[in-house]
């Protein structure tokens, strides 16, 4: 396996704890506030990598994602998606039994079982057909079910936007990947990640651009969703009733009331 | 699979255009029809690459302000600074946040390339209800939306849910960060002036 991307991943971490300008904080209650809400301490050096992570995508991946999106027919795409989320079924699985989701875990081994038979390697998702949609699953979301804190925003050069949780689930995911260490070989482990990167950003390239188009500041819009996204992650896809219990709800919408 | 689904979906979108103003919820069925007639609306007065976009836009902000709550996502955006901003700001806010989303989002629906949307369900609690739906793009994934609603004197939407993703949420925490490093609301509101004036 590549124990150099993980070291890479170090490396990255070290610098950023060491380089980081941090923003101070407001003495203003209300900006106090609203600085707490975006549990962003690491602010202007995450700003920083956020630009190097758009000129980086706007040289690179963009480019090669819309190439794949155009040049492609979408069932290609569709076939290299499934067999790349089919040789993810591993951690996923770990992931299910690690929160103790037995009905989902018996879902990722029946997909497996079948979509990479009958499936031909995973090209076809035959087992969703057959009610056994896919899910995603990863150590990060593993550890925010087990009650571990997403800590401070941060953007990864080259990642984007994570946070230590997520972070530590990224490298304990590549890790206990058997597939890198079946295949021996870097040179699977990085195009697998290329490939894994160009066919999201291919499937995100109008939204993204919208996104960018919609709001001002496009880096806090993008720390929101991100955080907003792995929370309904982490719920499953459930619906989060507390996310606007009443009281706050009336509070935000009623102030002239209170 | 698709088909099938297609072939609900038509119909039922459009059986209920026309029937006109929703009364105050009585139940969950308003709030659904509520939805559907908003969808079947959008898609018959908001779409097609002849219609001009002016047109679009003003057709836009009427139905904007008919389906949605506006003032009260205006007063939740603007969050804690709400309180603080003089009488003239809030005015001048709501007014910019309305063009704001006007210009943001009338121009989508120039693309729209048949997406339809199928109601799954409702969830009423109190004075509030979610209408669960699934939007069917054709040839990409399917997308969950689900639709806040707030009767107080009529049903209104007060937020959409795209994937778990709370789009007033995420405007306030745009907006939250235009008003603290342009020093205030006075900041924001200049912002949204040269978003809206280009």
């Amino acid at each position: 396996m590549s124990l150099r991307r993980s070291f890479d991943i170090a490396c990255v971490c070290l610098a950023a704890m060491l380089a980081a300008g941090c923003a101070t904080k407001p003495v203003d209650p209300e900006l106090q506030a609203a600085y707490e809400e975006a549990n962003d301490p690491l602010e202007p050096m995450n700003r920083y990598f956020f630009e190097v992570n758009y000129a980086l995508d706007e040289l690179l991946l963009k480019p090669a994602a819309g190439w794949y999106y155009t040049a492609l027919p979408n069932p290609v795409q569709d076939g290299i998606r499934n067999f790349l989320r089919n040789l993810r079924s591993p951690v996923i699985l770990a992931n299910d039994l690690f929160q103790g989701e037995m009905d989902r875990a018996g879902d990722t081994i029946g997909r497996f079982a079948i979509n990479s038979t009958i499936g031909l390697l995973g090209l076809f998702d035959v087992a969703a057909e057959l009610g056994m949609p896919f899910h995603d699953e990863d150590f990060g979301q593993t550890l925010a079910v087990a009650s571990v804190g997403e800590g401070p925003y941060l953007v990864i050069p080259l990642l984007g936007p994570s946070n230590p949780r997520d972070l530590t689930g990224r490298i304990v995911d590549f890790l206990i990947d058997p597939l890198d260490y079946l295949v021996q070989d870097d040179a699977f482990s990085y195009g697998r990640g290329a490939t894994e990167g160009i066919d999201t950003r291919a499937r995100n390239l109008k939204t993204l651009d919208e996104i960018r188009a919609s709001s001002i500041d496009y880096y806090a819009t993008m720390r929101s969703l991100y955080r907003q996204r792995r929370n309904a992650e982490i719920r499953n896809g459930q619906s989060d009733s507390d996310a606007f219990p009443g009281v706050t709800f009336e509070e935000d919408f009623d102030f002239e009331a209170n | 699979m698709l088909s099938r689904r297609d072939l609900l979906v038509i119909p039922l979108a459009f059986a209920t255009l026309g029937i006109g103003a929703v009364r105050a919820g009585q139940s969950g069925t308003d709030a659904k029809s509520f939805i559907e007639n908003l969808g079947a609306e959008a898609v018959e007065a908001l779409t097609g690459p002849d219609l001009p976009q002016d047109e679009r836009e003003r057709r836009f902000s009427a139905m904007l302000n008919r389906y949605f709550d506006l003032p009260g996502i205006g007063k939740f955006v603007l969050g804690r600074y709400w309180r603080s901003a003089s009488e003239a700001e809030r005015q001048d806010f709501l007014r910019l946040f309305e063009d704001f989303i006007v210009k943001s989002y009338a121009a989508r629906f120039a693309e729209y390339s048949g997406e339809q949307f199928r109601v799954l369900g409702v969830r009423n609690e109190g004075d509030y209800a979610t209408v669960q739906s699934l939007v069917i793009r054709p040839g990409a994934e399917d997308v969950r939306v689900d639709w806040r609603l707030r009767d107080a004197d009529g049903l209104k939407i007060i937020d959409i849910m795209v994937e778990g993703v709370s789009m007033v949420i995420t405007q306030r925490a745009d907006f939250a960060s235009v008003i603290q490093s342009r020093g205030g609301v006075a900041g924001l509101l200049d912002m949204l002036r040269q978003k809206t004036s280009s």
